[in-house]
């Protein structure tokens, strides 16, 4: 798969602080990658080096291949942490501004502008914009150039519930076009519900990337109910069990490796058995980043 | 270089506030042209008050070619409203992180501050011509006659007063390069004479002959002072090449070090 951006040991300083630490990383096309981690571990300052706004202390990136220009930039969308508007202008002179610099056809705006839904608003001050609409209005800007690559920094930060589904049913339409995206964020449900790889970042150092789909494989857990005698045995007996436990009035069996819970129900359905709930309890990606900031802290008190 | 004029220009032309200082700076310039004359006239009849005559006639304050040097002089003090405009372009920038946005949107940080530049020339090639054509209309109209070539003396003043303004709005856009809060840096600007003068006036003694070195002298020596001609005294009233030559230098420089801090600091 071709890689759309590859970094490496990409490091930045202010003074004593070190924002960034030798941070290694590849984005592949089509990929929707989350950058997850806490505030203050570096996704902003890492973004703001890639696109050429923070000069990088170490280290080095390419995109698409190619060592880093302001004329690539031109095909990138990129909003990093917040939206940045001449708050005088109109949303449609804003956008026919970034135009200019991306050198990119006018004509793009009023689709842009259909796709967050602003057409109605865009001739009024961005400074009159609510926040909701100023993030819009940044994704409109970003997506104004046909870009290979978005860049979303915190796309929800600040928003009502019913913001930020909006904004994320707009980040998975772009996605489902095929678009490489990548997506910085502190929230982890947002990763897990738009993003297809992620990579975690914890006081700037780079704790673990990979698929969000690994994260539900390994042990996937079925919980089932019911009503059989032999129930129990039964499930011991699956080729695919390791362990079944009860838990109050349902059974919650551990799985091997590529079986899943539909296996599981064809040889209860097999045995002449119809389960009344049969549930994959997907290993959270919530505890797995738990799990890997907690091991990250361990090693880091290890070697200090 | 056009298509990055063009960039800055669509920032400023849909922002009330460059209107209202450009119409203000266009506005007082004529004005201070067409009121000159009155007070000339007020000043004969002042003094007429105390006995004594005096022919303001025989003042060509707005005669051909007087007028070039008098007008080019007097605009030059004008500028300061040009430069307090291009002080809130750049720092407005800063204030609302939209220089970061143009960057990550294709601008490189030189081509940044080229556009700003090109609307530096912009503005000082529009004041020239504008100042230039006052001249020429004041002087139709209050010249009793216009000799050639005698009458286009001093002409080489507009050239001179296009760097004078050009040199000033680059030092004005370094300044908020530098300093990036408007407030700061107008303050700075207003007070950058004095704090020039302080130093010139004690460092004469040790260096002499260094003042004329020195940036903002620089720039107000293109232009030098006409009006003591009209109490008898010497005034130079041609363009010198080393005038031109050391404004240029620092028009150079001032653009110069907006360009170093610029590349190297995270925006
Ligand atoms: N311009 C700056 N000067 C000094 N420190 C900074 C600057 N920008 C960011 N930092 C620091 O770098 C660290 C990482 O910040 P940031 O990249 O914004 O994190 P995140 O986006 O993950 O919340 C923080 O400790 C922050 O305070
Ligand atoms: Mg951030």
């Amino acid at each position: 798969m071709e890689t759309v951006l590859s970094i490496q040991g990409l490091t930045k300083n202010f003074g004593k602080l070190c924002a960034v630490n030798s941070i290694n990383l590849e984005v592949k096309r089509g990929q929707v990658f989350g950058m997850l981690g806490p505030n203050g571990s570096g996704k902003t300052t890492t973004l703001g080096m890639l696109m050429g706004v923070v000069n990088p202390t170490a280290g080095s990136f390419s995109w698409f291949g190619q060592p880093p220009t302001h004329q690539l930039r031109k095909k990138i969308g990129a909003v990093l942490e917040h939206p940045i508007f001449y708050p005088y202008l109109s949303g449609q002179k804003n956008l026919e501004l970034m135009a200019m610099i991306k050198e990119a056809p006018v004509s793009n705006i009023p689709k842009v502008l259909e796709l967050v839904e602003l057409a109605d608003r865009k001739n009024d001050k961005y400074k009159t914009y609510s926040l909701g609409m100023k993030q819009r209005l940044a994704i409109a800007s970003a997506l104004l150039n046909d870009p290979i690559v978005l860049i979303l920094d915190e796309p929800t930060n600040g928003l009502d519930p019913m913001g930020i589904a909006e904004i994320r049913e707009i980040i998975k339409r772009i996605a489902s076009d095929g678009k490489t995206i990548i997506l910085a964020s502190h929230l982890l449900d947002e990763v897990q519900k738009v993003c297809s790889h992620f990579a975690i970042l914890r006081k700037g150092t780079l704790v673990h990337s990979g698929p969000v789909d690994d994260v539900g494989k390994g042990e996937e857990k079925v919980e089932v109910i019911a009503f059989h005698d032999d129930i129990a045995l039964l499930l011991e007996r699956f080729d695919g069990t390791i362990s079944v436990k009860k838990e109050d009035q349902q059974f919650v069996v551990k799985m091997k490796e590529g079986f899943h819970s539909q296996d599981l129900n064809r040889y209860l359905f097999e045995k002449g058995i119809v389960a009344t709930h049969l549930l994959t309890q997907k290993k959270s990606l919530e505890k797995q980043f738990l799990e890997i900031l907690a091991e990250a802290e361990h090693a880091a008190l290890i070697k200090n | 270089m056009l298509h990055l004029l063009k960039i800055d220009l669509k920032k400023l032309i849909d922002y009330r506030t460059f209107w209202i200082i450009c119409g203000l700076y266009f506005f007082t310039l004529i004005l201070g042209a067409a009121s000159g004359m009155e007070f000339l006239k007020w000043l004969g009849r002042t003094i007429e008050g105390f006995g004594q005559n005096i022919n303001i006639n025989r003042i060509p304050l707005y005669h051909f070619p007087d007028i070039w040097q008098n007008l080019a002089w007097s605009a030059g003090l004008l500028k300061l409203g040009i430069a307090i405009m291009v002080v809130i372009s750049i720092t407005n920038e800063f204030t609302y992180r939209t220089i970061r946005q143009n960057v990550i949107d294709g601008l490189s940080r030189e081509q940044f501050l080229i556009s700003k530049m090109l609307t530096n020339l912009l503005l000082s090639a529009v004041s020239m011509v504008l100042v230039f054509l006052i001249a020429v209309v004041t002087g139709l109209i209050y010249s009793p006659v216009f000799d050639y070539p005698y009458g286009f003396t001093g002409i080489a003043f507009y050239p001179a007063y296009f760097l004078e303004v050009f040199a000033f709005l680059s030092f004005a856009l370094m300044l908020g390069v530098l300093l990036q809060r408007s407030g700061l840096t107008i303050v700075l600007l207003l007070n950058s004479y004095l704090i020039e003068l302080i130093i010139k006036e004690n460092i004469d003694n040790y260096i002499p002959g260094v003042v004329p070195f020195f940036p903002l002298e620089s720039i107000m020596n293109l232009v030098p002072l006409p009006f003591a001609r009209y109490a008898f005294q010497e005034i130079r009233d041609y363009v010198t090449f080393g005038s031109i030559a050391i404004a240029l230098v620092w028009t150079f420089l001032f653009n110069y070090f907006a360009y170093l801090k610029l590349k190297k600091s995270d925006i």
